[in-house]
């Protein structure tokens, strides 16, 4: 990265993020392994930053619900966003419980209730392994296979979901209803995000041949 | 528009811009000995003695002969070493044939690639290092070395050293080598070279005094605290063997903030320490928005519960964050473009 950075931040570069879970407070220092020990000690001296508005130590708040939320959210307006979620985990977990509640015994202990789970098994599953890029050589612009880092692809699979929800619906179904389905459809491995990322993934072996132009 | 009134000065059209002027060391040795001789006038003046006079009191002793009302510090009288005043130079680098004296002279930063020479011989000779004790099959030993209490040089220090100018590009990669030397584990040989280029950090931690427990009328422990965040300010008051409840300007926290991340953002600090349904807690705010106001009270209420609470977790709830002040505040809007990073529309014509 550059040294004369375009983005900054108020905050001295020496501050370090928060650590907010509570558990790994109440850790004892055996359980440490030699990295999170270097860590603890340069967090001793070093100056830390405030958590933000989004993160709390409670059990209900969690990383990947809150960034889909700021994804989803339109002109800043954060309570409709979050308003939206929950109504979306609220309707997947109904949808479960309605098929929970006419399966036969057997097949009662397959089926998973919980939306959390849901949620991040659906994203999980829509994550492309590889993605594509554009390496102009000789005048011509190639598409190149390369790996994706894990933030790219939690964030492809997140903005795939949204906009699929947002352009792919009748006028008159709301966002919380359409997102339940996709998220459904994407924790069994069917739906149109899943096929998006197929077509990704198709797209990747079929200009395997380049792949020799990446150069890091 | 052509200047009518010019001078001879401006008529002629080959000068090329010089640079900064040069002193020659027999002028600066002069301006140390008219110094010198000026600070003994000085402290006659004053009437103290001349042996003993240090630079704080010629500071006092100009400010006091002649006085200025300017506001700007750089602009008033000063006396001070002429090393401080005139800026270090390099003397010229060429002999009487006009041969430069340095081998890299003709790279353009001479300094700055033979400080990338040196620190890459250093880590050659550790790297044989390593080979011999792996040959005599003698154990790697890695001190730790202490992180948290030292920094590497700034840009501008190290400019400073090498009196010449270096591109943020050449710096990183100075930087990069000197860490890549420091991470193998023979660098002990070496130390002094780092030291060099390393500088301390003072480990602040101003020790915050944690104010201990009032009682009021009732014989029930209470301490107050102080937060802001944007424009809110606010101060919480935390009682002892409470219920849990919290009141907001008068009103009821559900009352006064319908929005779940907000009620989520004050009870932060008590969930973090398990103390839900054991405090009260009155509040007042003011200013701000809905957010900032309960970002305000969350600060106030964490920097109450320290008198509470043991030092171990009072350090633990300042490294989960609870009690630094937010330094973000609204950007401000810059001449020429429609907000503070928005520009205006681009128009081709």
């Amino acid at each position: 990265p550059r040294l004369m950075q375009v983005r900054w931040s108020r905050y001295n570069p020496s501050f370090m993020e928060p650590e907010v879970n509570k558990e790994f407070y109440q850790k004892p220092l055996e359980e440490l392994t030699e990295e999170e020990k270097e860590n603890m000690e340069l967090k001793a001296v070093r100056p830390i930053k405030a958590a933000p508005p989004s993160l709390s130590s409670s059990v209900f708040s969690d990383p990947m619900i809150s960034k889909f939320t700021n994804m989803m959210m339109r002109d800043g307006n954060k309570v409709l966003a979050r308003s939206l979620m929950t109504q979306t985990l609220e309707a997947i977990k109904r949808k479960q419980l309605e098929k929970y509640h006419k399966a036969p015994e057997d097949e009662k202990e397959t089926i998973e209730c919980n939306p959390y789970v849901i949620f991040h098994q659906a994203l999980k599953n829509c994550q492309p392994i590889i993605g594509l890029s554009n390496i102009t050589k000789g005048g011509k612009t190639y598409q190149v296979p390369i790996p994706l880092k894990d933030n790219r692809k939690r964030f492809l699979a997140m903005k795939w979901m949204i906009t699929e929800c947002r352009e792919n619906k009748h006028r008159r179904t709301l966002m919380p209803e359409k997102l339940s389905q996709e998220l459904l459809l994407a924790f069994n491995n069917e739906g149109p995000v899943i096929k998006r990322k197929q077509i990704l993934h198709k797209m990747a072996e079929a200009n395997r041949a380049y792949a020799h132009f990446r150069w890091w | 528009l052509r200047l009518i009134c010019t001078t001879t000065a401006m008529q002629r059209k080959n000068i090329g811009a010089s640079g900064p002027e040069k002193y020659t060391e027999a002028f600066i040795k002069k301006q140390i000995e008219e110094f010198n001789l000026g600070k003994r006038h000085l402290a006659n003046m004053m009437g103290e003695d001349p042996e003993t006079f240090t630079q704080e009191d010629i500071d006092r002793a100009i400010a006091y002969l002649f006085p200025s009302g300017l506001f700007d510090k750089r602009a008033r009288p000063i006396m001070k070493h002429p090393t401080e005043i005139f800026p270090e130079q390099r003397k010229i680098q060429w002999g009487e044939d006009g041969r430069p004296f340095h081998f890299l002279f003709y790279t353009g930063k001479q300094s700055y690639y033979s400080l990338m020479h040196e620190t890459y011989e250093k880590l050659l000779n550790v790297e044989k290092y390593q080979e011999e004790l792996i040959a005599q099959d003698l154990p790697l030993e890695k001190e730790k070395r202490n992180l948290a209490g030292s920094r590497w040089l700034t840009k501008i220090e190290l400019e400073e050293m090498l009196l010449e100018k270096l591109s943020d590009d050449d710096y990183s990669r100075f930087i990069q080598l000197l860490q890549k030397l420091m991470a193998l584990p023979g660098s002990d040989i070496e130390q002094k070279y780092i030291q060099k280029f390393s500088r301390e950090v003072p480990v602040q931690m101003q020790k915050v005094v944690i104010e201990p427990l009032q009682y009021d009328e009732r014989g029930v422990a209470f301490s107050t605290g102080e937060g802001k965040r944007k424009t809110a300010r606010a101060t919480a008051v935390v009682y002892d063997n409470g219920t849990g409840k919290m009141t907001v300007n008068g009103r009821d926290i559900l009352h006064y903030f319908p929005v779940l991340q907000d009620r989520e953002q004050l009870l932060f600090p008590f969930q973090f320490l398990d103390r839900i349904g054991k405090h009260d807690t009155v509040c007042t705010v003011s200013g701000g928005g809905r957010s900032a106001q309960a970002g305000a009270i969350r600060l106030a209420s964490a920097r109450a519960l320290r008198s509470f609470v043991t030092e171990k977790e009072v350090e633990f709830m300042r490294q989960a964050g609870l009690l630094t002040v937010d330094p973000r505040v609204k950007e401000r809007k810059k001449p020429g473009q429609e907000g503070a990073r928005r520009k205006f529309t681009w128009k081709k014509r």
